[in-house]
């Protein structure tokens, strides 16, 4: 348990700037990282909301069975600041999701990486208006 | 380059300052003629630019937000809090005391208020919305600048900034709405839209949809009074548009503040009560 | 003058030689406050504290700078998946999500601790370093839990405000008699109230505690000073206590920024006070409304995920 623990700090300390470590949100608490999931599906609705948002989508599996999955990204203030709009990610838009199901097994995963069916990345592109170029 | 820059830039402040005192917060001439207003006679302070000064803390004195219909005394939610957990009598500040519910829009009012207080977004320390945050039992702080308006909400540290300038759009639906103002006369009117219809009009239950339109006018009646008025517009849940109206009263402590009310942690039982570890018998 | 406010005088005019460097003379509001107002950020990568590589480095060159940059932008890519599955899980989701910046500040320093010269908190020996109490176990209840993940305050509003991950966002709205800043993490907004010369008005009574403080303004030529007391045992900033006091310095440099200062003092979590320098630079707005608490499903989801591991390990 210290060992997972050091190592999540680790990695919460590269991640985040200025701030104590354990400061943000520790996925490992509400996501298993020993049930890796892979869902291909299509987008039911999004919640652009904060904390995270939520992709609740339709995964159809070899049986024709659908099964809704909510899957959970970040804050959408930077996207809406790059020029994403809430009306990026229509019904019925086909998305893989790679990430990890929810500890307490319900069909919740979090996003962690997200492709259109061509493989390419969510709210990829734009530009960032936060950022400054440096002067010196 | 930089020399002579400063130069002119300290000129053009010092011909600013010289019709203006540093000590913030007393009244001055205004630096420049003010743009043209309506010749209203003038009721309360002023700004520099001639328009009326809502700067202050601010708050409701009534049962608005138990119940913004007229209502008798009654018992209260809990009976463990006694005669402190009831609800006092109010008359309504509903104009006309009817609300215009379409049929299944009055049901859904009816499920609300009996899945009150614990469905209530205000037992959840979730924003109030507009119009209830004007007319919360906490005050609010109004920070009028040069271009904006800020209104400062001790409840739940809700805020609003409303946008003085060129309309903008609401990207996404809120909890406090997107806010543009503009002055009519001596009266600042807001017009609120995209409020995402989860926030309540009150305790009893009274709601609107995320179509809601809330057309908000402030005037201020006198030093210490402002008349507040909120025109509700949902064609998807009413019949037609109908209208709050209520005064507001200025905070008269010396150096009057809002404090802090982060209430999170007071529901933190309500929210996650079910969710925690329960003690092993 | 007490011991302990000699100290915060000598603390205030040491900061101040940053304001008589300035050449910048700012506009004024029409109430004659110099004009900070506008949406600002103080996004950056640059740490808090040196790191242990560059102990002794005060500065970068600008050739360091660019490749630290470099280094520190393709360790924090998110998109990245190597570390194995706890290390992929920890990242959270696509790097598109995030807005931790690209740019160290533009004084090159190797720190946002400019005092102690070491840039590093000079924290009292007898004081733990680790994690609060709570949270490194599983959650029994959300009291064991980050503030940040209660939605109950972020770094960015401290005070002092800090810079996070994403939404490093400020407006300042100026009104007669007070300068408001609105952090866009937890939709905070911080209302200063101006102390003129001769208007001096104390801070709240000494058992109203709040989790930010409660601040007072006043101008000292082009700079704001703004001093906050009265916090509570909770927020805890770097492990201080509800005594710490807290002096915030807002010098407008540049039409485009604002360079701001924050010195700690606590004895109780401090062997003496330390100062951290952020420069704010202006960005496009508006603040969007970050409404934490009200979407906080994964609160639920982290004290569900608690419950089933404990039933998992009872055999259930």
């Amino acid at each position: 348990m210290r060992k997972k623990l050091a190592v999540l700090l680790g990695i919460a300390g590269l991640l985040m700037v200025a701030a104590p470590a354990w400061a943000h949100h520790a996925f490992a608490a509400e996501f298993d990282a020993q049930k890796p999931v892979k869902l291909k599906g299509t987008v039911v609705k999004v919640e652009f909301i904060n904390p995270h948002s939520w992709i609740h989508m339709d995964v159809k599996d070899a049986d024709g069975k659908v099964t809704r999955w909510m899957v959970e990204g970040g804050s959408p203030n930077a996207l809406f600041r790059r020029g994403v709009t809430k009306d990026a990610l229509p019904q019925g838009t086909e998305i893989m999701v790679d990430g990890y199901q929810a500890k307490d097994g319900s069909n919740r995963a979090n996003g962690r990486d997200i492709t259109f069916a061509d493989g390419k990345k969510l709210f990829v592109g734009g530009s960032n208006p936060d950022e400054q170029p440096n002067a010196k | 380059m930089r020399k002579s820059l400063t130069l002119f830039s300290t000129a053009a402040a010092a011909v600013v300052c010289i019709s203006l005192t540093l000590t913030p917060g007393k009244a001055q001439a205004p630096a420049a003629p003010a743009k043209a207003v309506a010749k209203a006679v003038a009721k309360g302070p002023r700004m520099p630019d001639g328009r009326p000064n809502l700067n202050g803390v601010w708050e409701y004195i009534g049962t608005a937000n138990w119940d913004i219909q007229d209502h008798s005394p009654a018992p209260g939610p809990m009976w463990q809090l006694g005669a402190i957990g009831a609800i006092p009598a109010g008359q309504g500040v509903v104009e006309g005391n009817e609300i215009p519910y379409k049929p299944a829009a009055l049901e859904k009012k009816k499920q609300n208020k009996a899945s009150a207080p614990a469905e209530d977004p205000e037992a959840k320390c979730y924003m109030p919305g507009i119009p209830r945050a004007t007319y919360m039992p906490f005050p609010f702080q109004i920070i009028q600048s040069n271009k904006d308006i800020l209104m400062a909400y001790e409840y739940a540290s809700a805020n609003r900034l409303i946008n003085m300038g060129k309309p903008i759009e609401a990207g996404s639906d809120t909890w406090m709405g997107t806010s543009n103002g503009h002055w009519e006369g001596d009266t600042l009117v807001v017009d609120v839209t995209g409020l995402n219809g989860l926030a309540w009009f009150d305790r009893a239950g009274n709601w609107a949809s995320d179509k809601v339109h809330v057309v908000e006018r402030y005037k201020r009646r006198s030093n210490d009074v402002m008349d507040y008025e909120a025109t509700i517009d949902d064609p998807s849940v009413f019949t037609r548009p109908w209208k709050i109206s209520l005064p507001l009263y200025k905070r008269a402590e010396k150096n009057a503040q809002i404090l802090e009310f982060k209430c999170v942690e007071f529901a933190e039982e309500l929210l996650y009560g079910k969710y925690k570890k329960q003690p092993t018998k | 003058m007490s011991g302990r406010e000699f100290a915060l005088a000598a603390v205030i005019l040491a900061g101040s030689a940053l304001a008589q460097t300035s050449k910048y003379t700012p506009p004024r509001t029409p109430d004659g406050q110099p004009d900070l107002q506008g949406v600002w950020t103080n996004i950056t990568i640059t740490p808090l504290e040196r790191p242990a590589n560059l102990a002794g480095k005060e500065f970068f060159t600008a050739a360091e700078a660019r490749q630290y940059e470099k280094d520190t932008v393709e360790r924090n890519n998110a998109d990245r998946r190597d570390g194995g599955a706890q290390a992929d899980l920890s990242r959270a989701y696509n790097d598109a999500w995030y807005d931790r910046g690209t740019r160290v500040v533009e004084t090159l320093r190797t720190s946002l601790i400019i005092d102690p010269p070491d840039g590093h908190i000079p924290r009292r020996g007898d004081q733990p370093a680790g994690p609060p109490p709570g949270l490194g176990r599983p959650p029994e209840g959300p009291e064991d839990r980050a503030l940040t993940e209660r939605c109950i305050l972020w770094p960015t509003a401290g005070p002092p405000m800090m810079p996070s991950f994403y939404n490093n966002n400020y407006q300042i709205v100026q009104g007669p008699g007070y300068v408001t800043i609105l952090v866009e993490m937890i939709h905070d907004a911080r209302v200063i109230p101006l102390d003129g010369p001769r208007d001096v008005r104390p801070h709240i009574d000494a058992n109203v505690r709040q989790w930010m403080g409660d601040p007072r303004g006043h101008w000292e030529g082009n700079t704001l000073v703004v001093e906050t007391t009265n916090f509570n045992d909770k927020t805890r900033f770097q492990r201080a206590g509800p005594n710490m006091r807290l002096v915030e310095r807002f010098t407008r440099t540049a039409p485009d920024t604002i360079m701001y200062e924050f010195t700690v003092t606590d004895p109780s979590a401090f062997t003496k006070h330390w100062t951290g320098q952020i420069p704010m630079k202006r960005t496009e707005g508006p603040i969007i409304e970050y409404a934490c608490n009200e979407g906080n499903y994964a609160m639920e989801g982290m004290l569900a995920g608690a419950r089933a591991d404990e039933k998992k390990a009872a055999g259930k």
